[in-house]
């Protein structure tokens, strides 16, 4: 099976099946269009092969492209890259693998059935960009011959991946490239409180994954991040919001005066494949009526509480409330001191008896990761839902 | 509102300039002011307070910065304040590269995937009004074709639009297809021409808001300027 290395999506679609094609399908104007790179670098870092058919820029930047995310290319000798791109600007090539007529689609099925011949085993073809060869060699003869290329590629165990950027094509040419690939992952834009980008499954002919999306951000080095722009930490004054913030975020910025928190501090949280922007909302009842303000937006929620003080569950309550349909975690903390209720109880002392609580000790880093994954699991499934 | 050229008597002739918001082509024929319309146009911005954004495909940015500061001493003052930005889609292609935070390098006149999310990504960076001056459309068309570069014209006029950016696009007169000229011009809100009729140079306007006179007018090239010399106010033509 070939993966994506593209957190979530792996997860939706159980992998690649060999001999299967992918295309994604990208808006114009997203911040990062090269999707396929990062197929293939997952592919060749699992010991596979990564064919790379370039033809938008240089095959000299594949080097330049690898070391943007810290991924060292000469450690990979299983990358073959085919420069369809060096004799269409009648450039020098120094590659091994060079289409020699890059406005004709069979020039390119001529080199790759002489890269196949050549190699045994599996691996993935990232074709950047599919959009780019068909403005090159014409739109329906490169969609002829994507689809023997997907036949003759595919039959030797490689799945096949295609960029694609959706530039205004005739609807019928849309039509007909869709039905060329047996899986199909459309990437947009979204843009609210931050640009990020949004995939979404629209096609797959091995699973039930239509429909499956998520939004991300390309991060250098990092990678591709599941992005969630607004996390809220809300609760009552001194329930332990920043310290909470503080055991799960980088580069935190407080705003504290003698220990309380007088505006709202930002901190940023990455795990395991999340990446999340964490803002803590003052406490203090002066704040209330500014709450939704400052909160809006926000894609889940944290109330913290003081597991100790089941008098300011009501006023902890009230504030959620504010924030209706939101996916949220109650976070139970101080456990570490006498008297902490057990989330049984404060569930049914807050009188919310679905809620997710976790308990945590704050201050010393115990239940943060764990409320994390499970707001942002809920953040997941709200997207989907929607 | 308009975005005045910064070319007196032709902003008579648009009747204050050209609507804010809108895009325009500058169809002309190499060395006769095509360059001099879009330095002209950036330096009217600049003095606005309008922040400028070049896409250039046929030279460096430093040459732009160079010519730039031969027409006005504060051009160095208006860049350090962040009001220039470019997106150089020559020098990576030359391989000579120095690196400025006001610049964003696209590696290939072909990936137009990459110059459309670079004006993006600039356009999106600040407030404040905006002039994108893109020289020129024709490498891009030569590299592939015009109708690839129709449709990257679609969506990215449309950003430049919904931006709130007003824009000029250049494209060379004697380098295209009549029917890849008129593909490109569909796509604007008006087209600035120039042309030479034996010794003679002529602008004329099409589209572009409200104008005076959509005849071609003669004009002169005096160093870096251009004085449009024939009439064009009704009364007195006839």
């Amino acid at each position: 099976m070939i993966e994506t290395g593209i957190p979530k999506l792996d997860e939706y679609l159980k992998g690649i099946p060999e001999g299967k094609s992918l295309v994604f399908y990208i808006e114009p104007g997203v911040e990062e269009s090269n999707i396929g790179i990062h197929v293939l670098h997952h592919n060749l870092e699992r010991g596979l092969y990564g064919i790379y058919v370039v033809s938008e820029s240089s095959p000299k930047n594949v080097e330049k492209k690898f070391r943007e995310f810290n991924w060292d290319i000469k450690k990979y000798d299983k990358l073959i890259v085919i420069d369809g791109y060096s004799s269409l600007i009648g450039a020098p090539s120094e590659e091994k693998y060079i289409v020699e007529e890059p406005h004709d689609i069979r020039s390119y099925e001529d080199v790759l059935l002489e890269v196949m011949e050549k190699i045994e085993g599996k691996g993935v073809m990232v074709f950047d960009s599919l959009s780019n060869i068909m403005d090159m060699c014409g739109e329906r003869e490169t969609l002829e011959g994507i689809e023997r290329i997907n036949k003759d590629v595919g039959s030797s165990g490689f799945a096949t991946i295609y960029n694609f950027i959706a530039w205004p094509y005739k609807e019928a040419i849309i039509y007909r490239m869709k039905r060329l690939f047996n899986a199909i992952i459309e990437v947009n834009v979204v843009e609210d409180v931050v640009t990020r980008q949004r995939m979404e499954v629209k096609k797959v002919d091995w699973n039930g994954a239509e429909g499956k999306k998520f939004e991300f951000k390309i991060f250098k080095p990092e990678g591709i991040r599941i992005y969630i722009p607004k996390i809220s930490v809300i609760g009552p004054f001194q329930a332990g919001k920043t310290t909470f913030i503080k055991a799960m975020a980088k580069n935190f910025t407080p705003v504290e005066r003698l220990g309380a928190t007088v505006g709202v501090e930002h901190g940023t949280v990455d795990y395991k494949d999340y990446r999340a922007e964490i803002f803590g909302i003052p406490g203090q009842e002066r704040f209330l009526p500014l709450l939704d303000k400052l909160g809006s937006s926000s894609n889940g929620i944290f109330l913290v509480i003081d597991s100790t003080k089941p008098e300011e569950f009501s006023l902890a309550k009230k504030m959620l409330e504010k924030f209706s349909g939101i996916p949220y975690v109650i976070v139970a903390n101080k456990q570490d001191l006498p008297g902490a209720l057990k989330k049984e109880e404060i569930k049914n002392r807050i009188g919310l008896p679905d809620a997710s609580v976790i308990e945590t000790i704050a201050k010393e880093g115990k239940g943060v990761y764990e409320a994390f994954e499970m707001l942002a699991e809920k953040i997941m499934e709200c997207l989907n839902a929607s | 509102m308009l975005a005045k050229t910064g070319i007196d008597r032709l902003d008579e002739l648009l009747k204050g300039g050209i609507p804010l918001k809108s895009n325009v082509l500058i169809y002309s024929p190499p060395f006769i002011g095509r360059e001099i319309i879009l330095k002209r146009f950036a330096l009217s911005g600049l003095q606005e307070g309008d922040t400028i954004l070049f896409v250039l495909t046929d030279k460096s940015f430093q040459d732009m910065r160079e010519e730039m500061k031969k027409l006005d001493k504060k051009y160095e003052k208006y860049e350090e304040e962040g009001k220039i930005r470019y997106i150089d889609v020559y020098s990576p292609s030359v391989e000579i590269k120095e690196e400025s935070e006001w610049v964003i390098f696209v590696d290939s006149p072909i990936n137009r995937e990459r110059i459309a999310s670079s004006v993006i990504q600039t356009l999106k960076e600040k407030e404040g009004k905006y002039r994108v001056i893109f020289d020129s459309l024709s490498t891009l068309i030569v590299y592939s074709d015009a109708k690839a570069v129709f449709r990257f014209l679609q969506v990215l006029s449309g950003i430049c639009k919904r931006m709130g950016a007003t824009s000029m696009f250049s494209m060379t007169r004697g380098m295209h297809e009549e029917i890849e000229v008129q593909t490109i011009k569909h796509l604007m809100d008006g087209v600035i021409e120039l042309r030479e009729e034996g010794a003679r140079l002529q602008i004329r306007v099409q589209g572009c808001g409200e104008v005076i006179s959509r005849h071609w007018i003669d004009y002169l090239l005096e160093g870096e300027e251009i004085k449009l010399t024939g009439a064009f106010r009704m009364g007195r033509v006839a």
